[in-house]
């Protein structure tokens, strides 16, 4: 297998395995933040801009996949 | 670099260009001249904008001074709410100035059609896309919080990496590093993915199908750009406050 | 991509001018008119609620002052009653004691008259009988 082909498999890896855990922590927050609205109505406004704010937290850590997944794909240090 | 993206079967619906720029030479430096066109239209968007603004200044708001108004007070809240009542005023133009140019960055390389004004080289987009934009401000965000900390404390800025226990000194200095870094990344990643999704769903079906994805973008652009002001208040908030007096906070 | 040039300080410093700008030309003014209204509704919340309180006590002090006046009317009218009874009863009192004298002094008048007409009658009474003494003494 040549780098370029590597790069490609680890490119697509590296954008799937990152998304693995945010989406877990993603669901289980705005699980959370559900429940938080249905026990307490009047407090939706707050637990929604926080909600937004984590879900933003945890998107960037799939960026992080996805960023090194561009790396390979179109700034490879390794493919001249 | 892997470029079949933009290979001759596409390239004539859609091509992604990334890392390509159009470089400008000053002296024996080089810079990315796109970035800058882009960056000077934003400016002038705020500038101008600002200006019709405070041009007529009323008690009672109208038109433009209205829209700023609720644009001051929404990074005025934000500002408050992370710094805190007591040392939030001197904070207020430089996260009002990050939230409001990332803001206006973001939607402006999803608003306007940069693709209809062609360059030699490399094409028009937000600014936030280029690695260079997005380091700079998180870099000016950890000169800022250092800013804080010594202008608060002096060299007692420093007792807060041994502050708990001098066991976390290495996390502690670690920390200084990735957050420029996880800053920079995060709006960097997240433009640039928006562009790229866009960008692959217009070169697999040119029309109506990309637009909900359009929408999400121009939503998760103004997320972002409440994200990056808002942890820059955080930064600056911990700078200023310190792990030492936490009991601070309580009423902060 | 990841090609970091003068891109990087240039667009640092662009952006502490853009800072610079706006503050002078957004930040500051809107901010200014921002407090200024504030402290314009604060200052007449407060005005207004020192004029309620003004007019609360104005109110009060009228009113007490009310109450006194109408104390003092009513005792005015009471002693003008009171007055009004006593003169009256005065001249009643007056007149009364006026009329009995006049009637005791027409009884008295009227007692001396009748004392001094039966004096008169009695001196007729002895000169007629004389007189018929007199006729009857001549006769035998």
């Amino acid at each position: 297998m040549d780098v370029s082909s590597a790069s490609v498999i680890a490119a697509a890896l590296a954008i799937g395995l990152a998304s693995l855990g945010p989406g877990i922590g993603q669901g289980n927050a705005s699980a959370s933040a559900v429940e938080g609205i249905a026990r307490q109505p009047e407090a939706e406004g707050k637990i929604r801009g926080t909600l937004l704010l984590t879900l933003a937290f945890m998107e960037s850590l799939t960026i992080y996949g996805l960023v090194i997944a561009l790396v390979l794909l179109f700034a490879n240090p390794f493919v001249k | 670099m892997l470029n079949f993206l933009d290979s001759p079967n596409f390239v004539s619906l859609a091509a992604l260009e990334v890392g390509q720029h159009f470089y400008w030479h000053i002296g024996s430096l080089k810079v990315h001249g796109q970035v800058f066109l882009a960056t000077w239209f934003v400016m002038a968007v705020l500038i101008i904008v600002s200006l019709l603004a405070t041009r007529n200044i009323q008690r009672i708001p109208t038109g433009m001074q209205n829209l700023m108004e609720y644009a001051l007070d929404f990074v005025r809240e934000l500002t408050r709410n992370q710094i805190g009542e007591k040392e939030y005023r001197p904070w207020v133009p430089f996260i009002g100035t990050l939230f409001l140019f990332i803001f206006v960055c973001n939607w402006s390389g999803a608003l306007i059609p940069w693709k209809l004004i062609h360059l030699p080289e490399g094409e028009l987009a937000a600014p936030t896309n280029d690695i260079n934009t997005t380091v700079a401000l998180s870099l000016l965000v950890s000169i800022a919080y250092f800013y804080a900390g010594f202008k608060k404390k002096g060299l007692g800025y420093f007792a807060k990496y041994v502050q708990p226990t001098p066991v976390l000194l290495p996390i502690a200095v670690l920390e200084d590093f990735t957050k420029p870094l996880s800053l920079s990344f995060r709006l960097f990643g997240n433009i640039l993915a928006d562009e790229l999704v866009v960008g692959v769903l217009v070169l697999l079906v040119p029309l109506f199908v990309p637009l909900p994805v359009m929408l999400l973008g121009l939503f998760t652009s103004a997320i972002q750009a409440l994200v990056f002001a808002t942890l820059a208040g955080a930064y600056i908030h911990e700078a200023l406050e310190g792990h030492g007096d936490e009991h601070d906070e309580e009423h902060a | 991509m990841f090609d970091f040039d003068a891109t990087l300080p240039l667009m640092a410093v662009q952006f502490i001018l853009l800072v610079v700008i706006l503050n002078a030309i957004f930040f500051k003014p809107l901010t200014a008119v921002i407090e200024d209204r504030a402290n314009l509704i604060r200052s007449s919340q407060t005005g207004a609620k020192e004029g309620l309180e003004q007019i609360n006590a104005i109110t009060q002090q009228y009113e007490k002052e009310l109450a006194e006046s109408r104390r003092q009317y009513q005792s005015v009218i009471a002693k003008a009653q009171a007055d009004a009874q006593k003169l009256a009863s005065d001249q009643v009192a007056a007149a009364q004691a006026e009329a009995v004298a006049q009637r005791e002094q027409a009884t008295q008048e009227l007692s001396a008259q009748k004392v001094s007409a039966m004096a008169e009658l009695e001196k007729q009474v002895d000169g007629l009988s004389q007189e018929i003494l007199n006729k009857l003494l001549v006769g035998v």
